[in-house]
């Protein structure tokens, strides 16, 4: 395997750090465990083999040792294709092809300069670094691709040496920033957000050895390191039976707290923000220590909104964060509700977030649905070609709730399933694409109301029978030396129970499979009105650049009175001229999107998640001016240069 | 070459814009004031205030000094920050909103009013960074 063959598929590593964390029971690299740099996690050698590839790299003695660490065990392609359907080990024997051909003395050592004789000085030496190649693996997820800076990476292990690290960093006056997991660098690195959201030198400050996590059941809370990713934390509230308000399963806690206030389907019940939290430890910029509880700090909560309220790098280093948990009712259930439109969806679910129904409530598209249910993308791509063309079904009202309200779900819903027919439809994803255009499904598609047909009418019986299907049949389609481990896996209770998969989000990943995308959306009014305009907004931009665009979700809160959109852009961010595209689509949608009362986009949140929502949503800001949008820009053109720079 | 900050590079600066920059097209006719509040600098850490008012586009007043004084000067805007990110504002390696974005400097004033002049700011920087200066 050589590095030019598996360039493909290296260049399209998303770098969502989901091969860090034990999410399918297989343990996870031992070499990354041992080692906790990225370079030697399965990400981190997609990484390199792609930047070897692209000649963005000079070989190092470091090299030998990441690849020499790798005993080819297998677990990163178990983990990875379940989510993406890329190979890590192919990556990895490219590098060691790559290895094997560079004469012993083109491993040169990377030579210690001041700075990191004195991160290693507070982290000991196999923490801190300044080895290109060790530095190249942070490419993308944190570090700008062919960056010119100068790097170090460190990996602290207490709030103490963050301090002498911080302090560090201002002696030799060079900027520095911390990494949790990478995912939202994974993301806004792609696009014009590039430059803002990262340093263009300095210190990473990689977080990954700091995972303390204790859960107190008495205070149902929990106090956790910035190490610690919403699996973690999920997995432990739960052994208390409790639950936490977690993100993706990968992201890290604080990192995603920090920065995004945490966005679930949990939020009319669980809030935004400092909903959520009790306290955190932070050091700010001249390496103090401080906490959100100390009298004497300025206002933590005071923010600014607006147009130049956008700021993508925090302020302070959280180090430690005191939350909530939440009980775990014993007869909680989920309930699905579709719709073939998105009003009538957004009626359905804000009437449920008034009355408080749902622990758990959104508006799910058909992409999500089907994209993260189906194992493979192409199953994804006929399952939303069936849906859509078949069955109707363009919107769900996902709901989680106890069985009381559960009976009122019903008896409010036109039509509903639950968790059978979402294990029909996971285990039956393959035969369902199989079934494309089939008699059956042209059958159903003649029907009235598709939907009542399926979920609800006669042809239920037959169409949960036609979707009868076992994990073996449903992992037919994969590479067979995969085969049994995945058919094991589909068997196991919690990869169709849709609680579980709620609460430690395992699967939205999978947007990743084909094309990297841009998360659009933010905060705004939770009235059907503004949430249509809001939508327009961002599905315009999308047609006029040619970017595919796709309604993700929509969770409510303060029961309906407020909402999160999230809003898609998916393109492939290999491609130039698609990077482009939707750096264009990016700045069309905020102009578009602050035109209207009442809505920030995602960004201008960026940054203030640790604040209380009452400071960063409220006062609803009325749309901007034309004046207003005039400056915005040329507020855009200082920023990012005129657009043909983008 | 003058020293960044200096009253030499005070002056050049102040002439370049004068002669090189058009009050209405490139100044827009802004009436603003700006305080930048400049700390670090080396050898001793020092801080140098860096003030600015223009009249209707006209740049009535560019005074750089460690004089307490300038500190009390009425500007509609303060900006902070580190002379390593002044170093790389003045030279072009960042714009002063890039830097704002970065988290880099910390401004105070109406936010609003800042959107009207982050372009004709920037002219200005441009303008400002022709001079030749050692750091």
């Amino acid at each position: 395997m050589k590095l030019l063959e598996v360039l493909e598929t290296t260049r399209r590593e998303p770098h969502c750090g989901l091969c860090k964390i034990d999410f399918l029971g297989t343990n996870v690299c031992s070499a990354g465990k041992k080692h906790g740099f990225v370079a030697y996690w399965p990400e981190g050698r997609m990484e390199l083999a792609r930047a070897f590839a692209e000649k963005e790299v000079e070989p190092t003695e470091a090299l030998r040792d990441i690849v020499n660490s790798c005993n080819m065990c297998g677990i990163c392609d178990r983990q990875c294709y379940f989510v993406t359907q890329r190979r890590p080990t192919q990556a990895q024997q490219a590098l060691q092809e790559y290895l094997n051909t560079l004469p012993p003395q083109a491993l040169k050592p990377t030579p210690e300069d001041d700075i990191v004789k004195g991160l290693r000085a507070i982290v000991g030496d196999e923490y801190a670094t300044n080895d290109p190649v060790i530095i190249a693996s942070y490419q993308r997820s944190i570090i700008k691709q062919k960056s010119k800076g100068k790097y170090y990476i460190v990996m602290p292990k207490t709030t103490q040496e963050i301090v002498a690290i911080v302090n560090l960093a201002n002696t030799h006056k060079i900027p520095y920033l911390p990494r949790g997991n990478g995912t939202f660098f994974g993301v806004a690195l792609q696009t014009l957000l590039a430059e803002p959201a990262t340093i263009e030198q300095g210190i990473i400050i990689d977080m990954w050895r700091m995972k303390d996590l204790e859960v107190d059941p008495e205070s149902i809370t929990a106090t956790i390191g910035p190490g610690v990713t919403s699996f973690e934390l999920q997995k432990a509230a739960h052994v208390h039976k409790l639950r936490a308000n977690v993100a993706e399963a990968e992201s890290c806690v604080i990192a995603n707290a920090q920065n995004l206030g945490i966005v679930t389907t949990w939020s009319n019940t669980y809030g935004w923000g400092t909903d959520n939290f009790i306290d955190a430890e932070y050091i700010d910029s001249t390496g103090t220590i401080q906490h959100l509880s100390d009298k004497d700090i300025p206002n933590p909560y005071a923010a600014e909104q607006g147009l130049l309220s956008l700021s993508l790098i925090p302020s302070v280093i959280v180090t430690k964060l005191t939350l909530k948990l939440h009980q775990i009712l014993p007869d909680e259930e989920a309930i699905f509700i579709p719709f073939n439109n998105l009003p009538d969806a957004l009626d359905f679910a804000h009437e449920l977030a008034r009355r408080n129904i749902g622990v758990s409530l959104a508006v799910l598209s058909r992409k999500y649905l089907t994209e993260f249910i189906s194992p493979t993308h192409e199953i994804a791509e006929d399952f939303n070609y069936i849906a859509e063309k078949y069955l109707n079904l363009n919107y769900i009202v996902d709901v989680i709730c106890d069985s009381h309200s559960k009976k009122i779900v019903e008896d409010l819903a036109p039509v509903s399933f639950g968790k059978e027919m979402i294990k029909s439809l996971i285990l039956g994803s393959s035969k369902l694409s199989s079934m494309k255009d089939s008699s059956l499904l042209k059958m159903i598609g003649e029907e009235e109301d598709p939907l009542k047909t399926v979920f609800a009418g006669p042809m239920r019986k037959h169409f949960e029978k036609g979707l009868a299907s076992s994990p073996k049949e449903l992992v037919k389609d994969m590479d067979k030396d995969l085969q049994d481990f995945f058919e094991k896996l589909y068997s196991k209770p919690e990869m169709t129970d849709p609680i579980w998969l709620h609460n430690y989000r395992i699967l939205p990943c999978r947007m990743e499979r084909k094309h990297m995308w841009m998360y659009r959306g933010g905060y705004m009014p939770g009235d059907k009105k503004t949430i249509l305009k809001v939508v327009d907004a961002l599905e315009q931009p999308a047609k006029q650049y040619g970017i595919e665009g796709a309604f993700g979700f929509l969770s409510y809160l303060e029961r309906g009175k407020l909402c999160h959109l999230e809003y898609d852009y998916y393109y492939d961010h290999t491609d130039p001229d698609a990077r482009h595209r939707v750096n264009k689509a990016i700045v069309e949608s905020w102009r578009q999107q602050f035109a209207i009362k009442g809505v920030t986009p995602l960004e201008f949140i960026c940054s203030k998640g640790l604040h209380r929502k009452e400071h960063i949503i409220y006062p609803l800001l009325p749309g901007l001016s034309k004046e207003e949008l005039e400056h915005f820009e040329e507020l855009i053109e200082t920023l990012f240069g005129g657009e043909d720079t983008w | 070459m003058v020293k960044f900050l200096s009253q030499e590079w005070a002056e050049q600066a102040k002439k370049k814009v004068l002669t090189e920059l058009d009050k209405a097209k490139d100044l827009k006719n802004m009436n603003a004031t700006l305080l930048n509040v400049i700390q670090n600098i080396p050898p001793d850490n020092k801080t140098i205030y860096y003030y600015i008012k223009f009249t209707e586009g006209n740049l009535d007043e560019l005074i750089t000094g460690t004089d307490e004084s300038l500190k009390q000067k009425q500007a509609d805007f303060i900006v902070t920050g580190d002379y390593t990110t002044f170093i790389q504002i003045n030279n072009g390696q960042m714009s002063s909103a890039m830097a704002l974005l970065k988290n880099r400097v910390k401004m105070t004033g109406n936010k609003m009013k800042a959107l009207t002049i982050t372009k004709p700011i920037d002219t200005y920087n441009n303008c400002v960074k022709g001079v030749p200066t050692e750091y």
